[in-house]
């Protein structure tokens, strides 16, 4: 008691000498007044009060603490109460939900081998968001050099196009860029931002605020090949003519999308659904027949190129190939043709002024629509003696036509007081069957079309489809309901015209339908352009089957149609389209356009190879050669020929008819035009570039057969040099008659380096 | 022999382990926000989502490797140490202006020592901590009024008020200084037994504060500075959400949004590019968002029971040296902690502090830990 007392007395008088704090007092003053105090006891007493003190103090400031956090604590609860929609709603406001389009890849067109005829390619568009680039101030000048130095752009209006618009967010620099050109920017920028990353580069900045936009372009690496047939397609994705407009939904896909969406807890998710990528299209196009159609179009172009008229060779020409067992189109082609990388250059055909011209009067998209058109679906004409295949073949399946008749041709005939002239005014003479349509002779073909009468003649004109859409899968097929005759529009004029394949319309596609259908057994297979549709990864969705829609005639009809064309051919009009070594079927036709005065002329040659079995149909139409005398069916048949002669090889199809020296000279020279691109690598490198060219398995595997029925018939050169001993089987050298035994070694070579193992002639050895 | 070994015994007995796991938790729990926080931004600038993480994690190693030397470390040979403390922060504050500083941001703070860099202003306040301790207690041996005479009190504050006004001046760092500061008074409050001077103290600086900002408040703000204009964007947010407020109200929506329960961990929305310095000053907010306010009362918890657990040692204490340190180190959490909750809040002006142990930052986390070393081995001594 005494001691608190005085312990309280001592800090009252020591708090009482503070408060009076005296500046005079000394600091010796202080120190004796305590150590004159200072004792154990009271040492003790003073720890004893500093800790009082001290808990005291402490508590104290563990309150104020105390009442801080709980002031806070209370702050933070009210801020979540009151704020807590309004704010979830302003951050909300400041995400971005934008969505971004992740495209699809348009899917491949493929001819029958798997050859690329359309694919679609990733490219990259160049955006610049000066934007973001400029939201951190250093950024401009690397990411400014980065994209001067990768991309090759103008550094000095580079910066002047960000220093004028600073807030551009979108700004494409570059379009259509490869990846291979894009990707040494992105390596650039990530070093050097990895750089920037460090410590102590601050200063280096971030390549910042550059993007690449994905897009895809339509790329077409045979540039104008069979360019009717598969059309275009821009960077829309929507197919222009051909099978890229009539397969557009297939070979599209869907596009992905990157989204942000709020969930149900109101929080932002980013979501990323991939793109679909379109189906890939296998046609039945093979793209060697293709190319050897339009380069015999392109040579007849050539030859009779500003002939008679300022121009092409002729308005159209075209070729369609089809294999007539399942309707399978091989070929279709015509020219004018077009680059499809470059759809809407005309230059190759107008010049520079007269497109000038036609941008004004608006008819600029009349000629590129003429141009992109495909002549083989879209254009009608009249099918002239061609059709006579269908009349005669209407003709035998309904009996009126037995096979037995002739006609007496004396140059016309008169039909309802019409006076009808022959192909041939001094007449015919006496033809039958056979010989009518030989020799095409307009008056026997009307005889038998009175003799078939109209209902007949009408009737089959729909058996055969003519008039109706063949529903080819490709875009653009012409309608010819209102170009064909029906039972009331057909007088005797009419019938006997269109007997011979004169007044009605017909598209080339629709002949060669009905004339497969004639020569086949009397099948009519559903013309197709595409046999095969694959998804991406190449796995098959879907196979299109031939298709067979009717029986229009019986298979003894089309057998003897198939000898009446034969020898149309061998000894009528179409002499001139038989290839040599082969026996083919056909039918000329010369049809002379309205109006009928003789100066304009549709010709063409429908035929099929091999005559025995046929194997392909293949329609020539030479649409107004330019030439003085258009009414030569010859135009077409060379075309024809030329053709032939290198698909038939091509196609596997051996040779049955003998051939002259002549012929063969002139085969040697139409296949040897290709081996003399390279003359230099002699005979080796032959047999190597024919095999390139397709031919090469024609002389390579059936070699042998060929020369020895060549060898078996006495006669000597036919293709390869050597033939083979009718007694020994051997080949031996046609010259000394000796064994070609070293030769043959040597012939065989190559294709076993071809094949990487060259050892089996060492072990021969 | 054997009484040594009973006393070396009880002495481990006696280090406080609920303040070790406290900081263990508070560590560890920082480490795993601050990947949440920077991963997004670190993948885009650093092209390693765990950028931040990892250089976190290295300075957390640090600075436990630090704490331990501390228990071990004979705490009271720390007095020898008190005007060497202050000699050593004043220098290496000026050495900031020398070719050794580094700028960033406009500012000098750090100190470049080859292999790293780290603030001055930290070990400033762990200076002041030693420094006080100990001059305190030798004032008191003197004479247990020593420090209330005004010579004494001159003794005693004017080194922490020329390192706070260094920090201030040199560093531009205004938050350092108050806290420094902070320290300071703080440690002069538990010392002594009087209560007057502190609330006339306290008046007057409530007094002097609110005027300034009915002053900023009533001025036309075109000759404002750097500090005025924060003051303003302080007061109307919303008037400055595109400048100086931007970072106030955008933690302000990440707190607000995140509501009682949060978001989720991972889930916030304002990490992603929209608040600036998100894993540092802002940090809190970003807890607020994803873990609600539950989760942000349950660190403000922590931090209550860490101090608390520095007040009991402190109580404890006899050594009054060691007492006063630990008294200087739960001053520091306790202002640090309040400041930075205080911002983050947008209860006071935005000043950059960092929030303790959670909040990236490698010479902070080296002192935090150390600290707490020092007040582990002072709990050792504990009655």
């Amino acid at each position: 008691m005494c001691a608190s007392m005085d312990r309280y007395q001592n800090r009252a008088v020591s708090i009482q000498g503070d408060l009076m704090a005296d500046r005079s007092r000394s600091k010796n003053s202080y120190r004796s007044r305590s150590t004159a105090r200072v004792d154990r006891k009271k040492r003790r007493q003073q720890r004893a009060s500093l800790n009082k003190i001290k808990t005291l103090k402490l508590a104290v400031m563990m309150v104020i603490i105390l009442l801080a956090f709980a002031g806070l604590g209370g702050r933070l609860y009210i801020l979540a109460r009151d704020n807590q929609n309004n704010y979830q709603k302003k951050i909300l406001s400041q995400q971005r939900y934008d969505s971004k389009t992740l495209p699809f890849k348009r899917g491949s067109i493929l001819d029958a081998n798997g050859t690329i005829l359309a694919a679609s390619e990733k490219v990259y568009n160049v955006i610049l968001d000066c934007k973001v680039m400029l939201s951190d101030e250093k950024s401009q000048d690397p990411t400014l050099a980065a994209l001067a130095e990768c991309f090759g752009l103008d550094l000095a209006e580079l910066r002047k196009f960000v220093s004028e618009n600073p807030n551009s967010q979108y700004r494409v620099l570059k379009r259509r860029i490869t990846y291979d050109e894009m990707s040494p920017f992105l390596e650039r920028k990530n070093t050097h931002n990895t750089e920037a990353g460090k410590k102590g580069n601050e200063e280096m900045g971030t390549i910042n605020g550059v993007w690449f936009e994905e897009e895809y372009i339509r790329r077409y690496p045979n540039n104008t090949l069979a360019c009717d047939v598969i059309g275009f397609t821009g960077t829309d994705n929507n197919g222009t003519y051909g099978l890229e407009e009539y397969y557009n939904d297939i070979l599209n896909g869907t596009n992905g999308r990157e989204y942000g969406y709020l969930n149900d807890d109101a929080a932002l998710e980013r979501k990323t659904v991939a793109a679909v990528d379109g189906s890939t299209l296998v046609s039945t196009i093979d793209a060697n027949i293709q190319a050897i159609c339009e380069k015999y179009i392109k040579q007849f172009n050539e030859e009779h190129l500003n002939e008679v008229r300022e121009g092409p060779g002729a308005y159209n020409i075209a070729v369609i190939i089809q294999d007539c067992n399942n309707g399978d189109i091989k070929a279709m082609a015509s020219y004018p043709d077009f680059d499809l990388n470059n759809p809407k250059d005309l230059t190759g055909y107008y010049t520079d002024e007269q497109i000038a011209q036609m941008e004004e009067d608006e008819t600029y998209y009349d000629a590129l629509n003429a141009l992109w058109k495909n002549f083989c679906i879209s254009d009608t004409y009249e099918p002239g003696s061609t059709a006579k295949a269908l009349t005669l073949a209407a003709g035998i399946e309904t009996g009126r036509i037995i096979g037995n008749e002739s006609y007496e041709c004396g140059g016309f005939l008169e039909i309802a007081d019409r006076k009808i002239n022959c192909n041939v005014t001094r007449g015919h003479g006496t033809l039958d069957v056979s010989g009518s349509l030989e020799q095409s002779c307009n008056v026997a073909f009307m005889k038998m079309g009175e003799a078939i009468g109209v209902r007949n003649m009408v009737q089959f004109e729909q058996i055969f489809n003519i008039g109706l859409k063949t529903n080819i899968d490709l875009a653009g097929e012409a309608r010819t309901a209102s170009l064909v005759f029906t039972e009331n529009s057909m007088g005797p004029t009419e019938l006997a015209t269109a007997s011979f394949g004169q007044g009605y319309n017909v598209t080339m596609i629709e002949m060669v339908a009905a004339f497969s259908s004639v020569i086949n057994g009397g099948y009519y297979y559903e013309p197709h352009m595409v046999k095969k549709i694959t998804n991406a990864n190449g796995d098959t969705i879907k196979n299109i089957e031939p298709r067979v829609l009717k029986q229009t005639i019986s298979s003894t009809t089309s057998e003897m149609l198939r000898q009446y064309l034969y020898a149309s051919v061998a000894e009528g009009t179409g002499k001139s389209a038989r290839p040599a070594g082969y026996a083919i079927g056909g039918k000329t036709g010369t049809a002379e356009m309205v109006p009928r005065d003789k100066t304009n002329y549709v010709v063409s040659f429908i035929g099929f190879a091999p005559a025995d079995d046929p194997q392909i149909v293949i329609y020539c139409v030479v649409d107004r050669p330019n030439v003085a005398s258009q009414p030569h069916a010859t135009y077409a048949t060379g075309i024809v020929k030329n053709i032939l002669t290198e698909v038939l090889p091509y196609m596997h199809i051996a040779r049955t008819e003998e051939m002259t020296i002549a012929e063969q000279e002139e085969v040697d020279n139409i296949l040897g035009n290709i081996v003399q691109s390279d003359p230099a690598q002699g005979e080796d490198g032959e047999n190597g570039e024919n095999g390139e060219n397709g031919e090469g398995a024609e002389a390579g595997s059936e070699g042998e057969n060929n020369t020895g029925g060549a060898a078996g018939e006495g006669q000597s050169g036919n293709g390869p040099l050597y033939v083979i001993d009718p007694d020994t089987g051997e080949l031996i050298d046609p010259v000394t008659g000796e064994k070609a035994q070293m030769d043959y070694g040597m012939e065989d070579e190559p294709p076993e380096e071809g094949n990487g193992t060259p050892s089996a002639g060492d072990v021969q050895q | 022999m054997a009484r040594q070994a009973v006393k070396f015994r009880s002495s481990k007995h006696n280090m406080d382990y609920v303040l070790l796991t406290v900081v263990l938790f508070l560590v560890g729990f920082g480490l795993l926000m601050i990947y949440s926080v920077s991963s997004y931004e670190a993948g885009i600038e650093h092209n390693d989502s765990a950028f931040f993480l990892k250089n976190q994690a290295q300075n957390t190693v640090v600075g436990f490797v630090a704490l331990f030397i501390m228990i071990k470390f004979p705490y009271k040979e720390l007095q020898r140490f008190d005007v060497l403390a202050m000699i050593v922060s004043a220098v290496l504050i000026v050495l900031v202006k020398s070719p050794l500083g580094i700028t960033r941001n406009g500012a000098s703070r750090w100190i470049n020592v080859g292999i790293t860099s780290f603030q001055p202003a930290e070990v400033a306040k762990i200076g002041v901590i030693i420094y006080l301790a100990s001059i305190i207690q030798r004032l008191e041996t003197l004479g247990r009024n020593i420090i209330r005479t005004p010579k004494g009190l001159a003794i005693v504050m004017v080194p922490p008020t020329i390192i706070a006004g260094l920090v201030y001046l040199l560093t531009s760092n205004l938050s350092s200084a108050i806290i420094i500061m902070g320290i300071a008074v703080a440690m002069v409050f538990v010392a002594v037994p009087d209560y007057k001077w502190f609330v006339v103290i306290g008046v007057t600086g409530v007094a002097a504060v609110t005027a300034l900002v009915a002053y900023v408040a009533n001025t036309d703000m075109s000759s404002s500075n750097f500090r005025m204009g924060r003051i303003m964007a302080w007061l109307h947010p919303e008037a400055y959400s595109t400048d100086k407020a931007f970072q106030t109200l955008q933690a302000l929506y990440a707190i607000g949004s995140g509501g009682i329960w949060g978001k989720g961990l991972g889930q916030s929305m304002q990490k992603r590019g929209f608040l600036p310095e998100a894993q540092n000053d802002m940090i809190f907010s970003i807890i607020c968002e994803e873990l609600g306010l539950f989760g942000a009362l349950a660190i403000i918890i922590l931090f209550v029971v860490l101090i608390w657990s520095c007040m009991v040692i402190a109580n404890k204490t006899v050594d009054r040296f060691g007492s006063l340190l630990v008294v200087g180190v739960m001053a520091h959490y306790a202002i640090q902690v309040i400041l930075n909750i205080a911002v983050v809040t947008n209860t006071i002006p935005n000043t950059g502090i960092t929030l303790p142990f959670i909040s990236y930052g490698g010479t902070s986390t080296l002192f935090l830990l150390t600290e707490i070393g020092i007040v582990l081995n002072v709990s050792k001594n504990c009655r």
